[in-house]
């Protein structure tokens, strides 16, 4: 796969959702989790999702790796439907899947241990290394999952998805677990390999600050059947600072806006 | 209640005496000791002449313990069971793995030849015992047939149920990396497998070490189980007697280096 062009205007989308709804099934009775839906992801777009528990942002995600089928409509990639896994999207799950068995380090160098991403052995460890460094697990390399915290266990998720650079970067809440100091320096680190590298990003989050902060363009999802409410383009100047951006007029503005339309679903959401 | 309250420093001195006493090393062994002496006093000089038949005594035990010493029977018997032991779970292990893995890899095999290997599970391996002593003798051929047989299943379809209980969760994350399927199986699958694999390796230890026993109590001609049947059946208590303690400090011994290897192999489950 070669990685994403200069051209960030491409015409063609990135990814595309065209009526793709879904379906459950819970005991014998069929519940829409997702209306259908309508949407297109520009190439080295970065993308949040907000919207309360139960909306379907999962699903969404989901459907974009393939792990599941709209039950109407398509989903493409690179104009292609989805069929089967994605394996050009680096997914990083709500929940940490790291390989219990292994080190921190050993679980950050898995992606470069595969045949499709051939890494020599000392480009892989400094590579490790810098991951590392960057999520600040220094001192942490050779402890086991079932060593760390919830928070730790997530940055090593990250790091292990960020390390072989995927050209679209799939987040499930990757940071709910993260204490807000850390979030934050996450978040910069985020916002800045994620432009460097031009990745297409589509991120999930109950944070709207953490999406106005990230995104190009947000998402607000409705409950419970999903669809989409709004979307809304982010028209503050990249890159920000993430620690001061919360304090600035235009940001206060968007959350303002963006808040109302939450608002409403958030609180439709709790008498479930 | 206030008695408590109005004596503490006399409590005190007691529980300080005490656990001096029966918490320190020496005062535990000599309790043990202690113990151990009177159970053996009244062994050896309390049962009457008849009694004295079946019952035997310490010291007549310990004189044909020394007997078989010096005359090499206790090494003899001993390396007969241990090899039966060593040589069967060896065999049960690496073949319970290679198939059980076989089966775990390959779903479709597994559902063709479940209802056979059910079966043959479910049996207790022991009642074969008689039969292979038909088609192979009572000498060594048949415990060691029996004892595989009985480590093959345990290991055998612990390593299915490992490969079978691997989180989905992980195979999908490695297969979005583009891991291949080789690559699954190497990384994830046997890993995953690996600690039902020497969980089942560990309880077959003792397996393998009773069914050994077993075979040899029905008809052998060799091993410490020989040696306890041989014995019961010329009414020599005391013979008996000392074949039993040596399985005693046999499965002790056994146990403890067990403790040992599972202590150091453990580090990321604990």
């Amino acid at each position: 796969m070669p990685p994403n062009s200069d051209a960030t205007m491409d015409a063609a989308p990135k990814i595309q959702l065209i009526g793709a709804s879904r379906d459950f099934e819970a005991r014998g009775r069929r519940v829409q989790a997702l209306q259908p839906v309508d949407l297109s992801i520009q190439p080295a777009e970065f993308v949040a999702l907000v919207g309360p528990s139960g909306c379907g942002k999962s699903t969404i995600l989901n459907m974009v790796a393939g792990l599941l089928g709209p039950t109407l409509g398509r989903v493409t990639y690179d104009g292609a439907s989805v069929t089967g896994l994605n394996r050009r999207v680096g997914y990083m799950t709500q929940k940490d899947t790291l390989l219990p068995w292994r080190t921190v380090e050993a679980n950050i160098r898995i992606a470069l241990e595969l045949k499709c991403r051939p890494t020599s052995r000392t480009d892989a460890t400094a590579k490790v290394a810098q991951m590392i460094e960057l999520v600040g697990l220094k001192g942490f390399e050779h402890h086991y999952p079932n060593e760390l915290s919830g928070g730790m266990r997530k940055r090593v998720a990250l790091a292990r998805t960020l390390i072989y650079e995927p050209e679209t970067l799939l987040m499930d809440e990757p940071f709910a677990a993260l204490d807000a100091q850390l979030r934050l320096v996450m978040l910069d680190q985020l916002q800045f390999l994620t432009r460097l590298r031009k990745m297409t990003v589509l991120f999930v989050t109950h944070d709207l600050g953490e999406a106005i902060t990230l995104a190009d363009r947000v998402v607000v999802m409705s409950a419970r059947p999903g669809r989409i409410r709004t979307i809304r383009n982010v028209p503050i100047e990249r890159p920000l600072d993430v620690f001061k951006a919360r304090f600035s007029a235009a940001f206060g503005r968007l959350h303002e806006e963006l808040w109302d339309e939450l608002k409403d679903e958030v609180t439709k959401g709790t008498d479930l | 209640m206030s008695d408590l309250a109005l004596t503490p420093g006399v409590k005190d001195m007691f529980v300080e005496r005490g656990r001096l006493f029966f918490g320190g090393t020496l005062g535990r062994v000599s309790a043990r000791i202690g113990i151990l002496a009177v159970l053996l006093a009244a062994w050896q000089y309390l049962p009457g002449p008849g009694m004295r038949f079946w019952a035997s005594d310490p010291l007549s035990i310990v004189s044909a313990l020394v007997g078989w010493i010096v005359d090499g029977t206790l090494w003899r018997q001993l390396l007969a069971t241990l090899t039966v032991m060593s040589t069967s779970y060896a065999l049960g292990c690496a073949i319970g793995v290679s198939v059980g893995l076989a089966f775990g890899l390959l779903p479709r095999l597994d559902k063709v030849m479940s209802p056979f290997i059910f079966a043959a599970y479910a049996l207790p391996k022991i009642a074969l015992a008689p039969l292979l002593i038909i088609l192979f003798g009572i000498g060594v051929v048949s415990k060691i047939v029996l004892v595989t047989l009985v480590v093959f299943f345990l290991v055998f379809s612990s390593t299915i149920d490992g490969i079978r209980d691997t989180d989905p969760d992980l195979v999908r994350a490695l297969r979005l990396m583009g891991a291949s399927r080789f690559e699954l199986i190497r990384k994830v699958l046997i890993p995953a497998a690996l600690p039902w694999i020497f969980t089942s390796m560990r309880i077959a230890v003792r397996y393998a070490f009773s069914n050994t026993l077993l075979a040899e109590l029905i008809a052998s001609n060799s091993g410490i189980g020989y040696l306890i049947a041989y014995h019961s059946g010329i009414y020599d208590a005391a013979g008996t007697y000392a074949a039993v303690l040596i399985l005693v400090i046999l499965s002790v011994a056994l146990t403890e280096v067990l403790t040992r290897v599972e202590k150091a192999m453990s580090r990321w489950r604990a």
